[in-house]
């Protein structure tokens, strides 16, 4: 429940008025309804008794039947009205939540957002943030109108039938509803909160088996594979079960509280009318305000099922809605324009001994230095960390003469670019992935862009800026992936760049001409990669070699 | 394409039986009602008249009543369930067996669209099947001998319901046209919102780096703001159906409330057979009135229901036409193809129209495979694997032709390494044999690997997301050779060994495909690494000519 409550406060905090207004038409419709039995049942009564007392000419009729006639329509109207604004309310509140969620994951750590990458992070967030739907519409408001309506019901038949009919019908609905909806609850708090797990799983298999199917299939492990996925989904149905289970007996319990309450105050008011202590008509009227409550707790039981599933997404949620604190401010000035960096040291993301230790560098505009190094010795590491991306345990960075602690995220990336090894393009058209970058660009500064990459004759001959990519770059091949990954970057002008392993993927000779390309197009840039390949160590005006730390424990 | 005329239908005919048992059940559940009305209307009818009345009976009665009403509802929700899990269960089954049957060059949608359909959108069947199935016979029965419960007391109430009744159907086919169109809409765009949101959020970090961020959480909002506003266009026509219901019963429950009490006054003297109407007779008429309109409202509560199952069903339908290549074999564990390990393309032509050049490579030989981008490198790769077949022309191996008969066992042979990998949720170790018996450690040292798997927390049980969470670009490559060189294969196919890798590192995996090959292994490698293939025996030219 402690989940629950921030993600039920944004969405309370941001559509007060308008479930406020729902719950009032939520509560209207329950009251109209009860109302509109209860007074039909007393009217028939009254009406049947006057009748053979041979007093119908002097029964008021057209009270009574303009009423029923009022209640029957505005029940309705208010029931369009309910339906309409907590529907609109809460997609509201979960569209805020969704941006909030992206904003929250845009401004989180590196290594936080790397992990969403995967097809099984990014499922979970969406399918949570889906859950969330349900709490406001389908949990809280009809348990707060329910029990509203049962307490305003519990004065009125008090008062117009008798304490003992009121009691037995209010507290009996309330005790009797609230046991079974609270048994009900419980036991599906656990297969609900498992069933999302062994959804997941399914999905999270199948897309193993799609993704990996080639190599799945030389292995021969696709069969096995398969079956992997259905039992995973066996074991979802085997939990949905449980739930259904569970749900059934509820309906079927409410049905039979409804009959016994029912029952009771049928028996509790004709004794009482035999006895001559209330009219057969007010004992009606109690009776049927009783088919009517059904009404009030009935709808908190499926929402209920689902608790756990609400439970668990909130808790997954929650985190991504505050923003991790900025990063303290060390220093301010440091001369130089360009890139440069002084005594860095650095911890890998895993954490353990020192990754990179008192690493001192300098790159000018228009200089390109190559940082070298073997595989796993931090390369990647310091180009995040120049970029802001990575904790850096002691040492100073300054970009165009200003220290990287001091400055805030929109500078930094105004004045740097990173091309991390592997970056991702968006579905859509070149032109909508170059854009990204900079998002008023005229064709001709996009067509420049692709031309310093080598990549404007290959694009112009299957539709240019309006050629269509699909999720994950598809439809290019993984050498023009990374063309336009660092024709985008280029778009930045940025006075600092930063490439990792910038032509991987690509021939000598096209690497070669990529890289003067990119110095063509953007001449001030300071310019370090970090690279391992002849072409681009060849193309840097100097190199600087990293060595891999042994004594990882200095 | 020729639109299936009812794929719904069809859809749902294995479990058509369990289906109309449960509704016969819900049915039953409403049949009992007017027996519960009568009773009711017989105390309240006596009590008003001074007569004696045996209430505590009458109330036991009702009671015991609702008891049974409540249990067969209780079935009857058990049969629709039992029904919708038949259902779905089945139908993931058939895609996945599906899925596992494809081959992966002309897969139909991305792995997300197949996962969306089958983990969520099948889902939408649920509702038509538990609510939508059953309202329907509810709807078939019970008003008409509610009707017909009245007409017996008498024809006015009959009338009002008469009216009034015939009357929603109309309405509600209405609205619900109109409900249908938007909702097929609706869904279609949930489906493409949810790619785009997983398309953005996987492309973050670049997001962030080229600080797009705002235009991105904007971009977003909009498309969001889309959605919600179709939402709402479905939902207040679906509310409109349901409200037009309400309203319909409302006027009619009311009529027969009024008309009731004013014959019961005196006041009005016409509407029943000859007697005046009886207080038992009015009270039980008003009674029923509610549920005449009942099942009518709960069909149009399911109404959605029906559109969202109609929708999930004709994408199915138009899956299941849709053809792809499929996979040449089952892509299961059988014993090796015996016979020497050798591959000969001749005179093929790729599925997308891409022709190759013949070659053949003998046992025990080392090719390179260079070209262009685009030039078919991995093509050629693949149908070597035989991972699919060419679509002209034939590719043999071990001196018989590849066909679906022999791909599993000529695969049972090949040590694989695929450009891009795909790690699976599962262990490194798992992710490194997949299943192969043979020495790790050997495998592992072959691809200069065995220091990446100490610095792992976790060694060999470290659990690797998709894209190999934890690894580095190169790291990865190297796990993926790792793969190939395990379990010591005698023909090893590898697309890009080399890419990603420092010089020291590169070498030393070119040095372990060649260990693999002195040991007697057919080599293949597609490389752009001209230090690799010079290291061949041989090196193959794609043109890349269509």
């Amino acid at each position: 429940m402690k989940h629950l409550a921030p993600i039920l406060r944004l969405i309370l905090r941001d559509q007060r008025p308008a479930l406020l207004r729902g719950a009032t038409l939520a509560l209207a419709v329950l009251l109209a309804g009860v109302a509109l039995l209860g007074l039909s049942g007393w009217f028939i009564t009254a009406a049947a008794a006057a009748g053979l007392a041979g007093a119908g000419a002097v029964f008021d009729v057209f009270r009574p039947s303009a009423g029923v006639r009022f209640l029957a329509l505005g029940r309705t109207a208010a029931r369009y009205g309910e339906r309409l604004l907590t529907h609109d309310a809460v997609l509201r509140g979960l569209e805020s939540l969704r941006l909030q969620v992206l904003r929250g994951f845009l401004a989180a750590p590196w290594q936080r957002m790397a992990r969403i990458r995967s097809a099984q992070a990014l499922n979970r967030l969406t399918a949570d943030v889906d859950a969330l739907d349900g709490l406001v519409l389908r949990l809280v408001l009809p348990l707060a109108a329910g029990l509203a309506a049962l307490a305003i019901t519990f004065v009125l038949l008090w008062w117009l039938v008798g304490l003992a009919v009121a009691l037995w019908i209010c507290v009996g609905w309330l005790a009797a509803g609230g046991a079974i909806l609270w048994l009900a609850g419980r036991t599906a708090l656990g297969p609900s909160r498992r069933i999302e797990a062994a959804a997941q799983a399914f999905r999270s298999r199948l897309i193993d088996l799609i993704r990996a199917r080639d190599d799945l299939a030389v292995y021969g492990l696709l069969q096995r594979q398969a079956g992997a996925v259905l039992a995973a989904d066996n074991r979802r149905h085997a939990l949905r079960r449980i739930l259904d289970r569970a749900d059934r007996r509820a309906g079927a319990a409410l049905m039979a509280v409804s009959a016994l309450i029912g029952g009771g105050a049928l028996w509790l008011g004709g004794t009482l009318a035999q006895s001559g202590e209330i009219t057969p008509a007010a004992a009606a009227l109690g009776f049927f305000a009783t088919l009517a409550l059904f009404e009030a707790v009935a709808p908190v039981r499926r929402a209920l099922a689902d608790l756990g599933r609400m439970t668990d997404a909130a808790r997954r949620i929650g985190p991504s809605l505050t923003p991790p604190p900025a990063a303290a401010v060390q220093d301010a000035g440091h001369a130089g324009p360009g890139l440069s960096c002084d005594g860095l040291w650095l911890k890998p993301a895993g954490g353990g001994g020192w990754l990179v230790r008192d690493l001192s560098l300098a790159v000018a505009p228009g200089e390109t230095v190559a940082l070298t190094g073997p595989s796993g010795c931090g390369k990647s590491t310091v180009l995040l960390a120049l970029a802001g991306l990575h904790p850096i345990a002691r040492g100073r960075v300054a970009i165009g003469g200003r220290g990287l602690a001091g400055m805030d995220e929109a500078t930094l990336r105004d004045r740097l670019t990173l091309l991390p090894q592997r970056s991702a393009l968006l579905a859509g058209t070149v032109a909508g992935n170059l854009r990204l970058a900079c998002p008023d660009a005229p064709d001709a500064d996009l067509w420049q862009a692709l031309e310093a990459v080598r990549l404007a004759d290959p694009l112009r001959a299957r539709g240019g800026l309006d050629l269509w990519i699909g999720p994950g770059g598809a439809g290019l091949s993984g050498g023009e992936g990374r063309r336009l990954a660092l024709a985008r970057a280029l778009l930045r002008r940025p006075d600092v760049l930063l490439l990792d392993e910038p032509t991987e993927g690509l021939d000598a000779p096209t690497s070669g001409s990529v890289l003067a390309g990119i110095r063509h197009l953007a001449p001030q840039a300071a310019i370090l990669m970090a690279s391992h390949r002849a072409a681009e160590t060849a193309f840097a005006d100097r190199r600087i070699q990293i060595t891999r730390i042994v004594d990882a424990t200095y | 394409m020729r639109r299936d005329p009812d794929p719904l239908a069809r859809l749902v005919q294995p479990v058509s039986r369990v289906l109309r048992q449960g509704s016969a059940l819900t049915v039953l559940s409403g049949l009992v009602w007017p027996a519960q009305a009568a009773l009711v209307a017989t105390a309240f009818g006596r009590l008003v008249a001074g007569q004696p009345v045996g209430i505590g009976g009458l109330a036991a009665a009702y009671v015991v009543l609702g008891l049974v009403r409540a249990w067969l509802g209780m079935a009857a929700d058990r049969k629709a369930q039992a029904a919708a899990e038949t259902l779905t269960a089945g139908l993931r089954a058939e895609i996945v067996a599906g899925e596992a049957a494809r081959s992966g060059a002309g897969a139909a949608g991305g792995a997300g669209a197949v996962a969306a359909l089958a983990a969520e959108k099948l889902e939408a069947l649920v509702p038509w099947l538990t609510r939508y199935a059953p309202a329907r016979l509810r709807v078939a029965v019970l008003p008409p001998v509610i009707l017909a419960l009245s007409l017996w007391f008498s024809w006015a109430a009959g009338l009002v319901l008469l009216i009034s009744g015939p009357l929603i159907p109309v309405f509600m086919a209405l609205v619900g046209l109109a409900a249908r169109e938007t909702s097929e809409r609706q869904m279609a765009r949930i489906g493409s919102l949810n790619d785009l949101l997983v398309d953005r959020l996987s492309a973050l970090a670049d997001i962030r780096l080229l600080g797009a961020g705002d235009a991105v959480a904007r971009d977003f909002a909009t498309q969001a703001g889309g959605l919600r506003r179709d939402t709402m266009a479905v939902l207040r026509l679906a509310f409109l159906s349901s409200t037009v219901l309400e309203l319909f019963a409302a006027v009619g429950v009311a009529m027969m409330a009024v008309w009731v009490g004013f014959s019961l006054l005196g006041v009005v003297s016409f509407g029943t057979w000859g007697a005046p109407l009886a207080p038992e007779a009015g009270i039980f008429l008003l009674l029923l009135a509610p549920d005449f309109y009942q099942p009518m409202r709960d069909l149009a509560a399911a109404w959605h229901d029906k559109a969202a199952a109609e929708a999930v069903a004709a994408e199915l339908a138009a899956r299941a036409a849709t053809q792809t290549p499929s996979l040449p074999g089952r892509g299961e564990r059988v014993a090796p193809l015996a016979g020497p390990a050798s591959i000969t393309l001749a005179g093929c032509r790729a599925a997308h129209g891409l022709r190759l050049p013949d070659m053949a490579i003998a046992p025990g030989e080392a090719v390179a495979l260079v070209g262009p981008s685009g030039a078919g490198k991995t093509t050629v790769l693949r149908l070597m694997a035989g991972l699919s077949l060419p679509c002209d022309g034939e590719v043999r191996v071990a001196g018989q032709t590849l066909t679906s008969d022999n791909a599993d066992a000529w695969r049972a042979r090949i040590g694989w390494m695929p450009q891009s990998v795909h790690f699976l949720n599962a262990s490194l170790r798992a992710n490194l044999t997949l299943g192969r018996a043979g020495d790790v450690a050997a495998a592992l040292a072959g691809s200069a690997a065995a220091g990446v798997v100490t610095r792992l927390p976790g060694g060999l049980t470290a659990r690797l997301g998709e894209t190999g969470g934890g690894l580095s670009g190169g790291e990865a490559r190297r796990m993926t050779l790792a793969r190939a060189l395990h379990g010591a294969p005698d023909v090893i196919l590898a697309d890009e060994p080399t890419a990603d890798l420092d010089a020291g590192t590169a070498g030393a995996v070119a040095e372990g495909l060649l260990a693999a090959n002195r040991r007697g292994a057919t080599l293949v490698v597609a490389t752009h690494d001209r230090n690799l293939a010079a290291r061949m025996d041989r090196i193959i030219r794609l043109e890349g000519t269509a």
